[in-house]
């Protein structure tokens, strides 16, 4: 190969500062937030069971994002009032202009919550309800009727051609979303209370030892159940083991639940051990939350009524006339500790 | 090897790297090694993220690769043709020119929030890349002695997976943590959805610009720069039967088909590891990207290490252990659902690191005067980035994100085969060809 000489100019180059000019524009390209800052409080009602914490780790997400400045507080246990009322009070004597909150007691929390709202505070509940509902502005929660629905409908097409013997987990008597998730399991089964398909029910208090325990006596008394429900994932996994021990294989019963946190997704689904869940969202309770009280604080509308915050079946077995999201979907969006 | 003739005296016992006064064209140029560096992997980025946006299948997001190395691979002779015709002068401001309208041709897109429209801008990006990279190349060989040539085309060649590393951090950081999160959709209505759609490809847009514009700046430094381009080489058209004589050699005709594989192999690694990370582990959008990132780091790096062994073993026995490394580690991403998977997927890098050079040299060794238009088939294997990874994402899409690691693994035991043929064949020793120094 031959070649000849450059001739070059004596011109110097200002291409540095120039490039440096166009990453720093780059790099500060959507920055700039100017909205005035707004302080938002969060009370959950633990902090060890992954669906609250994923709540909080959006909800801090979102106001570093909104320019909120978020004031967390967490009770001891599912059940704990007391540090809930104490945060409500807290939160209003550091300047908060609303509060997002998981009753850990829907009754026993409205005199502190109808205190808050009476200083000026917007209180909006999340994923529990309050009794009565009127006590809040606003509910963001999982639709637990259609999440219900969803995997009733799910175990109706899989136990098609079977004679189903339906087995099912329960909560506890009385509370709103175990309920609602039993109603819309029948619902979606196309069977009422009392069906004779339905041939045992237990509560679990959403616990594994004790949906294990309740399994096995459920199968003792009838070991040609094809069918269970499971009101939540722990629950399942407890269904699951008690199958198990009975010599029961996977592709024998069709096992379902609700919820979508991580381990279920990768543990359960994955592996075909739950066929289907119904994915709640409380990302979204978080995130909405958080955004809608700093809005109205800018004088934006004031939340109300009933948001849904989104409830998708998840399923690596997936039926006709039944849209799902396949397995993949259900770990990118779980709820739960993350790499 | 490079230039059989010099204009310049090189009487010095150490050569000058560039020509006097080539100093700012060769800096440019370097610039234009890393921009198509950036363009390249930005574009593993860009496969996950479409797949978000426009909620489509793991099959149809690969056709992002399918564009941009199609583009690649239909452009590689043109290319050749406009630089004979008119020099390389004209062939990089050629490429630096399509690339840029590539690059430009993502405001429409974005506006129109039609994918096709992000693949013909794709498309037309990487055409305009590969006229420059083949144009550059040359170029930055004939901007100084002989004797710094290779010298000078590695330094050049370093700050491409310079430029590939800032256009992974740019989708890390610009693109990933921002896009909308798909537990978000699930309760947006039409109207949100279609907002939420126009600004995520508004955080796509923004690198793709920022490119466009520094490939801009680079066209006109280079446009008004007063420069002569270096005189054209006589082609080896006096190589007649050299296709037939290429066919005949088995470690060419074979060597042709690994450098398809290892070109598939890393293609498909680096397209679908942010997928991986997200599908099977569950690492947040927003951190996936540094997984990416950590490949090519580790890939930058390997290749320092790949090259002093190099010097200590026979390549191809070096070659063949990778491959077989590399064959291990699919096949822990594939059964190891977890980070240890993850890991693995990252460590495929290491594998790859030294396979395009030395599949290159091995291919070409011995072949005399036909080793330019050999070359050009080495290069044209690149084909394989544009077809496996559509393979991968529908495979990804029938068994998963893990169990779809067989396709890259499959391409790396091809690998594996054909350096275990060299071995069995064992031609001898020689310098192998480097890449580059045919031009």
């Amino acid at each position: 190969m031959s070649k000849g000489q450059y001739r070059v100019g004596h011109r110097r180059s200002r291409l540095i500062p120039v490039l440096g000019a166009v990453v720093v524009s780059l790099l500060l390209a959507g920055c700039g937030k100017d909205k005035p800052q707004v302080t938002v409080g969060l009370i959950t009602k633990q902090e060890t069971n992954p669906f609250f914490v994923t709540m909080r780790e959006v909800a801090q997400k979102t106001a570093g994002e909104d320019n909120v400045k978020l004031l967390t507080a967490t009770g001891k246990s599912d059940v704990d009032n007391a540090s809930q009322v104490a945060a409500i009070e807290n939160m209003t004597a550091r300047g908060a202009k609303g509060i997002l909150i998981t009753p850990a007691d829907s009754t026993a929390i409205v005199p502190a919550i109808e205190k808050a709202r009476r200083a000026g505070l917007i209180v909006i509940a999340l994923d529990t309800p309050t009794q009565p509902g009127s006590a809040v502005d606003a509910l963001y929660a999982t639709d637990n009727r259609k999440a219900g629905e969803l995997i009733g409908r799910y175990a109706k097409a899989k136990a098609a051609g079977s004679d189903p013997k339906i087995a099912m987990l329960d909560l506890a008597p009385g509370i709103t979303s175990g309920q609602l998730r039993h109603d819309g399991f029948l619902s979606g089964f196309g069977i009422g209370p009392g069906d004779p398909e339905i041939v045992g029910s237990v509560n679990t208090e959403g616990n594994k030892v004790k949906a294990r325990a309740g399994m096995a006596q459920l199968l003792k008394a009838h070991p040609d159940i094809n069918v269970v429900y499971t009101v939540n994932e722990p629950a399942a996994f407890g269904a699951a083991d008690a199958l198990k021990a009975a010599g029961k294989s996977d592709r024998d019963v069709v096992l379902v639940s609700v919820d979508g946190g991580c381990d279920a997704i990768k543990k359960g689904i994955r592996p075909g051990i739950i066929d289907a869940t119904a994915q709640q969202y409380p990302e979204n309770m978080a995130n909405k939350g958080v955004e809608a009280i700093a809005a109205a604080a800018r004088g934006g509308p004031k939340p109300s009524g009933y948001l849904d915050t989104g409830v998708e079946l998840i399923t690596d077995a997936p039926v006709k006339g039944l849209p799902s999201k396949n397995e993949a979907f259900g770990v990118r969006n779980c709820w739960g500790k993350r790499p | 090897m490079a230039a059989t003739s010099v204009t310049q005296a090189d009487s010095h016992p150490k050569a000058r790297l560039v020509y006097p006064k080539l100093t700012i064209p060769f800096i440019l140029l370097i610039l234009c090694f890393a921009a198509w560096g950036s363009a390249a992997n930005l574009t593993d980025v860009l496969v996950g993220v479409f797949r978000n946006i426009f909620d489509m299948s793991n099959f149809q997001s690969a056709l992002v690769q399918f564009a941009y190395y199609g583009a690649y691979f239909s452009l590689a002779i043109p290319a050749a043709l406009i630089n004979r015709r008119y020099g390389y002068k004209t062939g990089v401001l050629t490429g630096l020119g399509l690339a840029a309208l590539g690059g430009l041709l993502f405001i429409p897109a974005s506006r129109l929030l039609q994918y096709s429209f992000f693949l013909l801008a794709l498309f037309v990006l990487a055409a305009g890349l590969s006229i420059l990279e083949t144009s550059a190349n040359p170029f930055v060989i004939a901007m100084g002695p002989e004797r710094s040539a290779t010298q000078r085309l590695n330094l050049a060649q370093a700050f491409n997976p310079v430029g590939a590393n800032i256009g992974v951090l740019l989708g890390a950081v610009l693109i990933l943590p921002n896009i909308t999160s798909e537990a978000k959709k699930t309760i947006m209505g039409p109207a949100e959805l279609r907002r939420t759609q126009e600004s995520d490809l508004s955080l796509v847009l923004g690198p793709y610009l920022g490119i466009a514009s520094v490939l801009i700046l680079i066209w006109l430094l280079i446009a008004f720069r007063k420069m002569s381009t270096p005189a054209e080489e006589v082609q080896g058209e006096g190589s007649s039967g050299a296709l037939g004589r290429l066919w005949r050699n088995r470690h060419y005709r074979y060597g042709v088909a690994a450098q398809f594989f290892n070109v598939a192999a890393q293609v498909c690694s680096w397209t679908f590891t942010i997928q991986y990370a997200q599908d099977v582990v569950g690492v947040p959008t927003e951190h996936s990207g540094w997984y990416l990132q950590a490949s090519l780091i580790l890939f930058l790096f390997s290749r320092f290490l790949m090259t002093y062994l190099l010097g200590k073993f026979r390549p191809t026995l070096l070659l063949a252990l990778m491959g077989a490394l590399g064959v291990v580690l699919c096949g822990i991403a594939m059964f190891s659902l977890n980070m240890v998977g993850l890991y693995a997927v990252v460590g495929i890098s290491l594998s790859l690191s030294l396979m395009f050079p030395t599949i290159y040299g091995v291919a070409l060794q011995g072949m005399g005067e036909d080793t330019k238009f050999g070359a050009a088939g080495l290069v044209m294997a690149i084909l394989g980035g544009a077809l496996l990874p559509m393979v991968h994402g529908r495979v990804m899409d029938q068994v998963g994100a893990a169990l779809a690691y067989a396709v890259p693994g499959a391409c790396l035991a091809l690998v594996t085969c054909y350096a275990l043929f060299d071995l069995r064949t064992n031609r001898g020793g020689g310098q192998l060809v480097a890449e580059g120094a045919h031009h």
